[in-house]
C-alpha cells in the first residue's frame, strides 16, 4: 500500500474540495403524486443548509392550519395540501423549483419563509400569476403584484424599540453590526433614521460576509473602544449567536447594552445564559406570550406534535399565520386571480398564533413585544399595541 | 500603548494559534496520508458534541478530552477501516468519499441533538488584566494550549520512534514495508491521531461557538487553505499557512472590517495556487 499523492496538485484539491462544499447544499426535492381537486400550496422553507433549523417548526405549523382549515371544509371546499418545498438553497434553485411546482403541479398558491433574495427570485419566477404569501421579518417595502407580506417590518421592530431605549434607559450612541445582504442594510437604514429622531447618534456600522465563517474577535474590540450605549444587531443564526458569546466573552455585556432584531428562541438557546446580559429583542411573537390565543395555539401544537415538537419561534408561526390567510385571502377573492385577491387583501382579518390579525396595503400591523433575555428566556419589558408596518402598498 | 492595539494584537495571535489547532489533524491526515479528508470540519463538530454532552450530564469540562478521544478514535479507526483503507492511491476518490461521511455524521449529530443551536459554557470565564488591557481568559488559556498541543506534536514526531517510522512512510511506502513497518496499520493509527486531533480542536472552541451539526462546514475549507498556502507535509508549513491565512484574515479585519479579511483570505489562496502551488514551505 502507498501513501503517495502523485498527479494530482493543490490547485486541483481546492477546487473539487470547493465543489464538494457546494454540492453539500445542494437541495432536497419533494415530488408528491397528483391528485385532482386539492388546494395545491408550494411552501418553500429552509429543508438543508445552515437556516435548515427553522425548517421543523415552520413546517410543523404549517401542516396544523392545514389540519385546522381541512378539518372546516378546506379552500373554497378543497383540501389544502403542502408542497414543502426547500428553500435553504440559493435563490436560483427556489426559483427552479417554483416552475416546477407551477407547471407539474399546478400549485395554487405560494407561502414563502426565507431570506428576502430568495423572495426577490421567486416574486421574478411567480410573476403574480397565483398569490404568494411572503411570511418572515423583513425589511419592508415588497409591493409586487398579487404578494403579501406578514412579518414584521424596521418600522414595527427598530422605531418602538429604539424609542423605548432612547427614553427608558437613555441612549444616546448607537454602533450598527450586521450581516452584508439586503435584510440587515435596509433595517439599518431606517433604525438610524429612528436614532436621529429620538436625538441620538451612530458611532459605528459595519457589516460581516454572510454565510461566510465568521469570527468576532475584531469587531467586539472595535465595539469596546468606541464605546457605544447600545449595539444594534442584524445578524442572523450562527453569526449572531457567535457575536453575542464574543461580546459577553470580552466582557462588554455588563456595560453596553444589545439590541437584536432576529433574536428568536432557537438563537437565543445557543447565545445561552451566560452571554444573554443586557440583551434585547423586539419581536411580533414570542413563544411564552401568556395571552388566551397562544395557550390555545401551543395546546393544538402540542397535542399534534407531542415532545418532540420543535422549537416555536416568531419564524416558525409565521407558516401558521401564512395557510390561515392563504385561507380567508382565496376565500374572500373566490379564487386566486390576482386583482381579485389585492382588492379582497385590504383589511382581510385571519388567525396567528398570537390572535388575530388585520392586513392592510399589502402588509400587517401589529403588536410588537420588546423582551430582555433572562438566561435562555425572554422576558417582555414593554408590549407596544397595533404597531403600523409603514410601508403599506399603494395598490 | 493604546490598549485597542494591543487588543487586536492579541486576537491576531488568537487567531493564528486557534487555526494551527483546527488544522492540526488535517494537516496529518491530508498532509501524511494524502487523504482529502472534506470531513475534518464534522469530527471538530463531534468533539463540541463531546463537550456539550460532558456539560449537560454536569460532569467536570476536562471529562471531555478524553470523552471526545475516544468517541474520535473509534470512529475514525472505523472510518479508516472500512473507507479510507481501500482508497490511499486515489485522492479524488477520497474527497468524494469523505464529502459522503461529512453528510453523514451531519445527520447523525442531527438525529442525536436536533438541528438547533447548543451553548457550552465558557469553562473558564471573565477576563483578566494582560499587557494593560482585559482579556478573555479562557482565549488565553487557548493560546498556551494551542501552542503546547503544536510543540508535543512537533517534539513526538521528529524525536520518537512511531515519529520516524511515519516519516519512512511518508517518504517511501514499498520500502519502509521491506523494512518491516507495518505500513496498513501505522497508517490507521496516523489516521485516527488526525480524527482525535480534530475532536480535541473541537472540544477546545465549543464554549465560544454555536454547536450544531452544521459548524464543521466553518472549518474545513479555512483548514484546506491553511495548508495550501504553507505546504504539505511539515509543522513549519502548518505554522506558516496559519500565521499567513490566520494573520491576514485578523489584521486585515482589524484595520478595516471583517469583509476585507475574509476577501483577504480568499485572494491570498488564489494567489498561492496560481504563483506557489508548493506552498511556503515545500517538501522535497
Amino acid at each position: 500500500m502507498a501513501i503517495e499523492k502523485k498527479g494530482f496538485t493543490r490547485r486541483t484539491i481546492l477546487g473539487t474540495a470547493a465543489a464538494g462544499l457546494a454540492l453539500g447544499t445542494a437541495p432536497s426535492l419533494i415530488r408528491p403524486a397528483a391528485a385532482a381537486g386539492e388546494f395545491k400550496i408550494g411552501l418553500f422553507i429552509p429543508l438543508s443548509g445552515p437556516a435548515s433549523l427553522f425548517g421543523p417548526s415552520s413546517q410543523a405549523c404549517a401542516e396544523l392550519a392545514a389540519d385546522e382549515v381541512n378539518k372546516n371544509g378546506g379552500i373554497l371546499g378543497r383540501p389544502i395540501k403542502l408542497l414543502a418545498t426547500d428553500a435553504g438553497g440559493p435563490p436560483a434553485e427556489s426559483a427552479k423549483s417554483a416552475v416546477r411546482l407551477m407547471l407539474e403541479e399546478k400549485a395554487d398558491l405560494f407561502i414563502g419563509m426565507h431570506d428576502s433574495a430568495t423572495r426577490e427570485a421567486l416574486v421574478a419566477t411567480i410573476k403574480g400569476k397565483v398569490p404568494y404569501i411572503y411570511t418572515p421579518v423583513y425589511e419592508g417595502g415588497e409591493c409586487d403584484f398579487n404578494v403579501y407580506s406578514l412579518g414584521e417590518t424596521p418600522n414595527q421592530q427598530a422605531r418602538p424599540s429604539i424609542g423605548w431605549l432612547a427614553g427608558e434607559q437613555k441612549a444616546k450612541t448607537y454602533y450598527l453590526i450586521g450581516d452584508d445582504y439586503v435584510w440587515p442594510h435596509k433595517t439599518n437604514a431606517e433604525a438610524k433614521k429612528y436614532i436621529a429622531e429620538s436625538g441620538g447618534s451612530v458611532t459605528g456600522e459595519e457589516y460581516v460576509p454572510f454565510g461566510a465563517p465568521n469570527k468576532f474577535e475584531e469587531v467586539v474590540t472595535r465595539i469596546k473602544s468606541a464605546k457605544p450605549d447600545v449595539v444594534v444587531i442584524t445578524l442572523v443564526g450562527a453569526d449572531n449567536v457567535n457575536f453575542n458569546r464574543t461580546f459577553a466573552g470580552f466582557g462588554l455585556d455588563k456595560d453596553i447594552a444589545r439590541l437584536a432584531f432576529l433574536l428568536e428562541e432557537n438563537t437565543l438557546m445557543g447565545v445561552g445564559a451566560e452571554s444573554s446580559a443586557n440583551l434585547y429583542s423586539c419581536m411580533g411573537y414570542f413563544a411564552n406570550d401568556p395571552s388566551a390565543a397562544n395557550t390555545k395555539f401551543k395546546a393544538a401544537y402540542q397535542a399534534k406534535l407531542g415532545d418532540k415538537a420543535p422549537l416555536l419561534n416568531t419564524l416558525g408561526i409565521s407558516c401558521y399565520a401564512g395557510v390561515k390567510s392563504a385561507h380567508q385571502l382565496v376565500t374572500k377573492a373566490e379564487g386566486t386571480d390576482g386583482k381579485k385577491c389585492m382588492a379582497a387583501s385590504e383589511g382581510l382579518t385571519f388567525e396567528t398564533a398570537s390572535g388575530p390579525a388585520t392586513m392592510h396595503g399589502r402588509q400587517v400591523d401589529k403588536a410588537m413585544f420588546l423582551a430582555n433575555c433572562k438566561g435562555t428566556q425572554f422576558n417582555v419589558v414593554k408590549t407596544f399595541s397595533d404597531v403600523k408596518s409603514g410601508s403599506e402598498c399603494k395598490a | 500603548m493604546d490598549p485597542l492595539i494591543v487588543t487586536q494584537a492579541i486576537n491576531v495571535v488568537y487567531a493564528v494559534s486557534i487555526l494551527a489547532v483546527l488544522a492540526l489533524g488535517l494537516a496529518v491526515i491530508f498532509g501524511l496520508l494524502g487523504v482529502l479528508n472534506i470531513a475534518h470540519g464534522e469530527f471538530i463538530m463531534i468533539g463540541a458534541y463531546c463537550a456539550y454532552v460532558t456539560e449537560s450530564r454536569g460532569w467536570p469540562y476536562l471529562v471531555a478530552v478524553p470523552l471526545t478521544l475516544a468517541v474520535c478514535s473509534l470512529l475514525g479507526a472505523a472510518v479508516e477501516w472500512i473507507m479510507i483503507r481501500r482508497l490511499y492511491r486515489r485522492p479524488f476518490d477520497t474527497l468524494v468519499a469523505t464529502w459522503g461521511l461529512s453528510l453523514l455524521l451531519r445527520k447523525i449529530a442531527e438525529a442525536f441533538f436536533g438541528p438547533g443551536f447548543r451553548s457550552v459554557t465558557i469553562p473558564l470565564p471573565g477576563t483578566i488584566k494582560f499587557l494593560g488591557t482585559e482579556y478573555p481568559i479562557y482565549r488565553l488559556m487557548l493560546i498556551v494550549v494551542s501552542l503546547a498541543v503544536v510543540s508535543v506534536l512537533v517534539i513526538w514526531y521528529g524525536r520518537s520512534r512511531t515519529g520516524s517510522r511515519i516519516r519512512a512512510m511518508v517518504n517511501n511506502p514499498e520500502l519502509a514495508q521491506a523494512q518491516g513497518i507495518s505500513v496498513r496499520r501505522l497508517a490507521a493509527a496516523t489516521f485516527v491521531v488526525g480524527t482525535c486531533l480534530a475532536g480535541f480542536a473541537g472540544v477546545m472552541v465549543a464554549p465560544l461557538v454555536p454547536v450544531q451539526p452544521f459548524m464543521g462546514l466553518d472549518y474545513v475549507l479555512r483548514s484546506f487553505f491553511v495548508l495550501i498556502v504553507g505546504g504539505l507535509g511539515s509543522v513549519s508549513g502548518l505554522l506558516s499557512g496559519a500565521v499567513v491565512i490566520g494573520g491576514f484574515d485578523s489584521v486585515i479585519s482589524a484595520v478595516t472590517d471583517a469583509a476585507n479579511g475574509y476577501f483577504a483570505v480568499l485572494v491570498l489562496a488564489i494567489l498561492f495556487l496560481w504563483l506557489r502551488p508548493r506552498g511556503i514551505v515545500a517538501r522535497a
